[in-house]
């Protein structure tokens, strides 16, 4: 039988935290949206970038199951999760998650739809419209999880 | 674990030294946007396993937020070793794990590296600030044990599991009825009664 020890640290945050000074919860809350306000240029352009990354992939990616071309466009994707709320394109995050999602589960179960890859991708350019009014997007982000769902273990 | 936004509590990280890893450029400008701007000032930003673990044998860290940085999982591998091989008082630093996406190959990694909570990106400032003041929260243990080692997770208290229930509770309708009246009997009649 292995043993279990319990230690009780002390938290050194929890002193730090209520040291005198420091921001109201309101005050800290509208700076750090500023910050990422301030960031939003620079988000639009990375991700513009990834996107074309993975039109790239996908049009490299086998119309038999390839599973390193899946694997390419998975890091592609992940890696854009998270920008698109700082974009004001939060559908980005969602279309992306899917897309993880979708990938993941044609990887660890052996199946294949090209289709349903690309549809997530062309989705992503139109989600990138900063015109595309939230109304628009949700049918859209709704048939994508459908997508991905059709494949969940 | 729900933050008014309008509060006027006050707190400060201005003293606090926090680490953050994540290898992708977008994800590091975003973290240290929302961290500074809730008033950290101290920040190593690594965007290698490798430099985290050089800042975490080097600095005491009284916050660590950390990527998974998936597809890898690198980011669970160092929570890990943070745990397990950094001296203290680092191997105790509340430790707050970010990820974009959890590959379903990588769950019990990232259940089981001993980061307090993971946090799914996007991260808004508010969601972020809610988990630092909980894992800032005294008293919680830490567990040592064979393969794990971490923040006690057990952190709901929920009570006891479905069908057990507490010895009082455990006592049918019928039986606890029994229980009642004989205690309502006078003493002259101590014998316990059958519960059925």
């Amino acid at each position: 039988m292995s043993s279990v020890r319990f230690v009780f640290p002390k938290v050194r945050l929890a002193e730090i935290l209520k040291t005198p000074g420091g921001l109201t919860v309101a005050d800290a809350l509208e700076r750090a949206e500023a910050n990422l306000e301030e960031i939003r240029p620079t988000c639009i352009a990375e991700l513009a970038a990834l996107l074309e990354y993975a039109e790239a992939a996908l049009e490299r990616l086998a119309e038999d199951f390839d599973d390193a071309g899946l694997a390419d466009l998975y890091a592609i994707a992940v890696r854009g999760i998270g920008a698109g709320a700082v974009c004001g394109a939060p559908g980005v995050d969602d279309a992306l998650t899917s897309l993880c999602d979708l990938i993941d589960h044609l990887r660890t179960t052996g199946q294949y739809d090209r289709p349903a890859v690309g549809v997530h991708v062309r989705a992503w350019r139109l989600l990138m419209n900063p015109d595309l009014p939230l109304a628009g997007a949700q049918p859209v982000l709704d048939g994508l999880r459908k997508v991905s769902a059709r494949y969940a273990a | 674990m729900s933050l008014d936004g309008a509060s006027r509590a006050r707190f400060n990280l201005d003293k606090a030294a926090v680490l953050l890893l994540d290898d992708t450029p977008m994800g590091m400008a975003i973290l240290v946007q929302i961290i500074t701007g809730l008033g950290a000032k101290t920040l190593y930003r690594c965007t290698s396993v490798e430099q985290a673990r050089e800042v975490a044998s080097t600095y005491e860290l009284d916050l660590a937020i950390v990527d998974g940085m998936a597809p890898s999982g690198l980011g669970y591998d160092f929570v890990r070793w943070m745990r397990t091989e950094a001296k203290e008082p680092n191997c105790y630093t509340p430790v707050l794990i970010t990820t974009a996406h959890t590959p379903a190959t990588d769950v019990a990694r990232a259940r089981d590296c001993g980061g307090h909570i993971i946090i799914k990106k996007p991260i808004a400032p508010k969601v972020m600030l809610e988990r630092i003041l909980w894992v800032a929260k005294e008293g919680r243990p830490f567990l040592f044990s064979g393969s794990y080692v971490g923040p006690d997770r057990r952190f709901r208290n929920d009570g006891p599991p479905d069908g057990v229930g507490r010895r009082r509770e455990d006592l049918t309708e019928k039986a606890a009825d029994a229980v009642a009246a004989a205690a309502a009997e006078p003493q002259s009649q101590p014998e316990a009664r059958a519960v059925s």
